[in-house]
């Protein structure tokens, strides 16, 4: 189910605050649980089955790894939870990929099985991951109480697009939490912003995409229209749903940690990665790049170490070779960075920016290119080197056709608005208007929202396939 | 923020969210859309095989769509917002142009054009070579045509046209493209206006060697018409327009006969106008020969002076357009292949120095996937 759909909003969302307001505190993460799962099933009923082996398997094996803390047997059921966690993920996403590569390498024909990715898989794997870490490290407990962990793991505010929520943060939450007025309206005023920016932002910016792909037409400004309207979609989606994930988990008690924080506004490529898909980063680092050794070992084997990290990253984004190189591109320039030009950047402050506006810009060519060609093509092509025309009238009017909302979406990609809407509520008058304008503006964008729900046609969540 | 803030945005946001859930769940499902003209999904077959294969699901999602409380309301609020708000310059292809409602057809679909020329060829091959029928071809243009130059984006009608006569060399094309401007059609439907036409039925007649008087009584039909753009526009705040259509004694005398039931049936069809009927999409233009879902008609002219008859392969915009041609002819068949398969057509119209004119649009020709 979509969090951006008539059904959840309009059905399964009133009906399930309904049930979780009503039910005494005890029974709140049984409603959770129950309503998380039907939520998950409701796409893709047979997959329950997998989310349902991970969380028993995450559940025994916690209790075993803590009742064996200390002795040789924890790291045997540490080790046996996460084999078991990766070889469902490998087994769904990457056993395909894994053939394919086998096949064009030998020349064999091994069919491939055709199978169905999960949706989310990625996401709760990871999150079950982190939870036998940390029971292991000492760094959390293992949870007794096998619903609690499952309403953890299956929780449907974050549970098919992030953000990654590690148990250790949310622990004592499952067991004891606040509600109140205040974080609900918290959590309303950040569901109905997300909402807005996948609705009215993303997801047109999505058709531009979709438009310039089915262009007979192009031309090197189409490129450039495509590019730019495809970064934007992607954040304003992702960040989207991240912002109605944690409004939702406000609303439901909950404080999930900030997934996105501004990173088109960033100086350098390490500066971008430590503002876009914050729990994503923090996680590799946590338990892979750190593990290995971090930065606190040679030289070589830092470089290493980052290549590893960054391998991972793409590869955790899809079995697809433009992943993997978009891991790699995004290694070599952290590296980069890390030996000479993390420097040369703090001098130059405007061209950092349109350094990383670039080179993230190319990134999300490759991220969104089927092949390794494709997007070498498109890169080419932005650059003038595809034989296209610099401009064509079907440009020209889809430049007039999405140029609002291109200028909308490119302010929206950074903190401005949130500093004009401090300022505003810092003056005493200011603070008065917002006291009724916001709750009104919040009601018009739901409307809205509702409206192009109901005429729309264009709503796929691009991290779902992750 | 502070706690009138707070309560004021949960209240509203509430009231919003449980007030169209409430308001969802009881309000009684309806069977069609009279403003987008189609039938609504309805409450889909719950049973562990549809929820298993994920029917179940996928059809409710449309059915919550489709059969949402002031479904047409919110689509209006859709289009203006993608109008105004976002400065966009078409809504789900159309836009609006000196009050008229245009659909944006862009770009030439090539292979629908080659797939509709190729059948018209075999219709040659198959049915009229050797039959002494002298073979006409003209093409109606949509508004996109005129309005195209607005900044919008448009087929190139040219090369268009080009191609369809390059495609069937065996028929002499008449231009009727001069004949035509934007007020000769509906402001809020596909299709042109019969009083406005009467100069297209004469270069049409013309270029088969027939000449038209064209002299008319114009009657305005008791109704406000909507046409098929209003609803799919959702510019639901656009007035209708009027319906006129155009009579004369041969027209009162004519007869029209349907060949599939074999029932006499009107030239003008009144009843097609009253839209009071919940459970019937509405649509006026269907009053000219009683609409579209007619594989084959004749029309017959009691006070012809001459025997030519005329056969014309055609879409909707022929049902204004006929009338106006039945003056010149003692006989006129229409065919419509969307509705019986071109290569049966041998067996129903026997054909023998008839005039036959392939009239079809430039919307039917560029999506002809329901030519059979």
């Amino acid at each position: 189910m979509l969090f951006s759909s008539i059904p959840f909003l309009f059905y399964f969302l009133p009906i399930v605050l309904a049930l979780y307001f009503a039910v005494p505190k005890k029974l709140k993460n049984t409603v959770l649980l129950l309503s998380s799962l039907f939520f998950y099933g409701w796409g893709e009923p047979k997959f329950l089955i997998f989310m349902l082996i991970s969380i028993t398997q995450g559940y025994v094996f916690g209790l075993l790894i803590e009742k064996f803390r200390g002795m040789k047997l924890s790291k045997v059921f540490l080790v046996a939870s996460v084999l078991l966690s990766l070889s469902l993920l490998v087994y769904c996403k990457y056993t395909d990929f894994f053939i394919e590569n086998f096949n064009a390498l030998t020349g064999m024909s091994v069919p491939l099985l055709g199978i169905v990715l999960p949706i989310g898989i990625s996401f709760y794997t990871f999150q079950i991951l982190s939870y036998s870490v940390d029971v292991y490290r000492g760094d959390t407990c293992a949870q007794r109480n096998f619903i609690n962990l499952a309403a953890y793991v299956a929780m449907f505010p974050q549970l098919i697009a992030g953000p990654i929520v590690r148990y250790s943060d949310i622990a004592k939450q499952l067991e004891n939490r606040n509600h109140s007025f205040e974080k609900a309206a918290l959590g309303v005023r950040r569901f109905v912003t997300g909402l807005s920016k996948k609705i009215l932002l993303a997801n047109i910016l999505g058709e531009l995409v979709a438009i310039f792909k089915a262009s007979e037409e192009k031309s090197v400004l189409f490129f450039w229209m495509y590019a730019i309207a495809y970064i934007l979609h992607v954040y304003f989606d992702f960040s989207g749903y991240s912002d109605m994930a944690i409004g939702l988990g406000k609303i439901f008690g909950f404080d999930f940690l900030e997934n996105f924080n501004y990173p088109y506004i960033s100086a350098s490529i390490t500066e971008f990665w430590r503002r876009w898909h914050m729990s994503l980063g923090s996680w590799f680092r946590d338990y892979l790049y750190i593990p290995m050794g971090g930065n606190r070992v040679s030289k070589p084997r830092f470089f290493f170490n980052i290549f590893v990290v960054w391998m991972a990253t793409g590869f955790w984004h899809g079995a697809e070779w433009t992943f993997i190189l978009w891991g790699i591109y995004f290694a070599i320039l952290l590296i980069i960075e890390k030996v000479f030009l993390l420097k040369q950047l703090k001098k130059t402050h405007v061209l950092s920016h349109i350094y990383v506006l670039i080179f993230v810009l190319m990134s999300f060519v490759l991220f969104d290119a089927a092949t390794p060609a494709e997007a070498i093509y498109r890169i080419g092509s932005l650059f003038g080197a595809g034989g296209h025309p610099l401009i064509t009238a079907e440009t020209i009017y889809y430049l007039r056709s999405f140029a609002v909302l291109l200028i909308i979406s490119a302010v929206g990609s950074t903190p401005l608005p949130s500093k004009i809407y401090k300022t505003i509520c810092k003056k005493k008058t200011g603070n008065s208007i917002m006291t009724v304008a916001e709750p009104l503006i919040l009601t018009i964008l739901l409307v809205v929202c509702t409206a192009f729900l109901i005429d729309g046609s264009f709503n796929p969540f691009l991290y779902f396939r992750f | 923020m502070s706690k009138l803030k707070n309560i004021l945005a949960v209240t509203l946001a509430g009231l919003f969210i449980f007030g169209f859930s409430i308001w969802s769940l009881i309000l009684p499902d309806k069977e069609i859309s009279k403003t987008e003209r189609s039938r609504l999904e309805q409450f889909p077959e719950l049973s562990m095989d549809t929820i298993e294969s994920g029917e179940f699901m996928s059809k409710f999602d449309t059915y919550t769509l489709k059969q949402f409380p002031l479904r047409d309301l919110f689509r209006t609020i859709k289009a203006t917002t993608a109008y105004y708000a976002l400065g966009q310059r078409d809504n789900n292809k159309f836009y609006l142009i000196d009050g008229y409602i245009v659909k944006m057809e862009y770009p030439i679909n090539k292979e629908s054009v080659k797939n509709a020329t190729d059948i018209f060829s075999d219709m040659y091959e198959n049915w009229l070579k050797n039959t002494d029928a002298n073979i006409y071809l003209s093409i109606v243009p949509d508004k996109n045509y005129f309005a195209g130059g607005e900044g919008y984006l448009s087929m190139d009608y040219e090369n268009f046209v080009e191609t369809v006569k390059g495609d069937m060399p065996y028929a002499e094309y008449i231009d009727i493209f001069p004949t035509l401007e934007l007020s000769d059609y509906y402001k809020t439907d596909t299709h042109w206006r019969q009083e406005c036409i009467v100069d297209t039925a004469q270069a049409l007649a013309s270029g088969m060697g027939v000449t038209l008087k064209g002299e008319y009584d114009v009657k305005k039909a008791d109704t406000e018409f909507y046409g098929v753009y209003h609803g799919h526009s959702a510019l639901s705040y656009l007035p209708a327009d009027d319906l006129y259509y155009l009579t004369n004694d041969t027209l009162e005398n004519a007869t029209v006969l349907d060949m599939e039931s074999y029932k006499e049936i009107p030239l003008y069809d009144m009843e097609k106008l009253d839209s009071d009927d919940d459970t019937k999409i509405p649509d006026a233009y269907e009053m000219f020969l009683s609409g579209p879902n007619r594989s084959i008609l004749t029309i017959e002219n009691p006070n012809a002076t001459t025997d030519k008859e005329l056969i014309i392969v055609r879409d909707s915009y022929t049902n204004a357009l006929a009338p106006l041609l039945v003056e010149g002819y003692k006989k006129i068949t229409l065919v419509d292949i969307r509705k019986v398969p071109h290569d049966r057509l041998s067996r129903f119209v026997p054909v023998k120095g008839q005039d036959v004119l392939f009239l079809q649009s430039t919307l039917v020709l560029n999506d002809s996937s329901e030519f059979k």
